[in-house]
């Protein structure tokens, strides 16, 4: 078993290469003379996007496999995986802090943690087939959003409240597919939820890191 | 006038001199922005009123003790933006306070 699985992540391996090789081949600057790419990359308002989604991918990912865990009744990898989503939370509540000051990090760190309670509401809910604590869960994850979108607002004028609102509850959607998903066992459908709802946290790190950006733009300049 | 008048008239003047540097002081005030009170912690003289504003775009109340321990002393709501309230406080003390929709935000009243 152990070698049919090496022989099958070596195949992904392989796929996974040679779709780089022929993405880099067709991209458009490769093997020209054009500058390299860390004249742009490499600035402070690129470093604060790509941190932003980094941070918020891996969320995702990490909130996926904590829940993963839980649906599968796997409670060493569920603290394991909580352990490391909470990491993650301190690490985004200290991206905001780095911005906006120690106070804001503090109020930003329980609030980001909360929404992650309802989450483990809504997962329990759906492990015990508790509809009751499933709709409580999403009621309050949908009142969770207007508190993310009023604070983000608060801290940045650019970040008008219901737009935020409105983005963090496609987040709590897409992420209620991914659990919906691994719970009727189904992990084709579960991984491709889990990269969608990954790939939507482009839609809130983006905009976050454009409007700081646009908000301080001599501490984030290029 | 006598030397016993001018020390009366001087006497007068300072205390009309310290009622109005006293009235000109301003109000105490706490903003709530960023959920977050500021100052969070705030010493005041006995008699002082504070006042509360909201300056985020949500509700946020102001509700005494702490979330594991309410006093009871008072629970307003500043229901949006722009919305304040005021609290007189009259005996010394320490009187703490939070957000009941937001638990983790809380502020201090020092009264001596």
């Amino acid at each position: 078993m152990k070698k049919q699985i090496l022989v099958w992540m070596g195949a992904v391996s392989v796929v996974m290469l040679t779709g780089c090789t022929q993405s880099m081949a067709q991209s458009p600057g490769h093997g020209t003379m054009t500058p390299p790419m860390t004249t742009t990359s490499g600035t402070k308002a690129a470093q604060l996007r790509a941190g932003l989604n980094n941070l918020f991918s891996e969320h995702v990912y990490l909130a996926g496999a904590a829940t993963n865990a839980a649906l599968g009744g796997r409670e060493t990898e569920f603290k394991a995986a909580a352990g490391a989503l909470d990491a993650n939370s301190v690490a985004i509540s200290k991206a905001i802090g780095s911005v906006y000051g120690e106070g804001a990090e503090k109020a930003f760190l329980p609030l980001w943690r909360r929404h992650i309670g309802f989450v483990v509401d809504y997962t329990v809910g759906v492990a015990s087939n508790d509809k009751g604590k499933q709709d409580k869960a999403v009621s309050d994850l949908v009142g969770y959003t207007q508190d993310f979108g009023a604070f983000l607002s608060s801290a940045n004028p650019n970040l008008p409240k219901s737009v935020v609102a409105d983005l963090v509850k496609h987040h709590v959607v897409t992420l209620k597919d991914v659990i919906d998903a691994q719970a009727s066992k189904d992990p084709a459908r579960a991984y491709t939820a889990l990269r969608t709802a990954a790939g939507h946290m482009q839609m809130i790190a983006d905009p976050l890191a454009e409007a700081i950006v646009k908000q301080f733009p001599d501490k984030f300049s290029g | 006038m006598g030397a016993r008048g001018v020390i009366g008239a001087g006497s007068a003047l300072a205390m009309v001199v310290a009622a109005l540097v006293a009235s000109a002081e301003p109000t105490p005030a706490v903003n709530i922005q960023v959920f977050q009170f500021q100052p969070s912690a705030i010493d005041i003289k006995p008699g002082t009123a504070i006042t509360w504003t909201n300056r985020d775009d949500i509700e946020h109340t102001v509700t005494s003790g702490d979330p594991e321990h309410r006093t009871g002393r008072f629970d307003l709501r500043l229901p949006g933006r722009g919305t304040t309230t005021t609290v007189s406080f009259s005996e010394p003390g320490v009187y703490r306070y939070f957000c009941d929709r937001h638990p983790s935000m809380r502020g201090e009243i020092r009264v001596n």
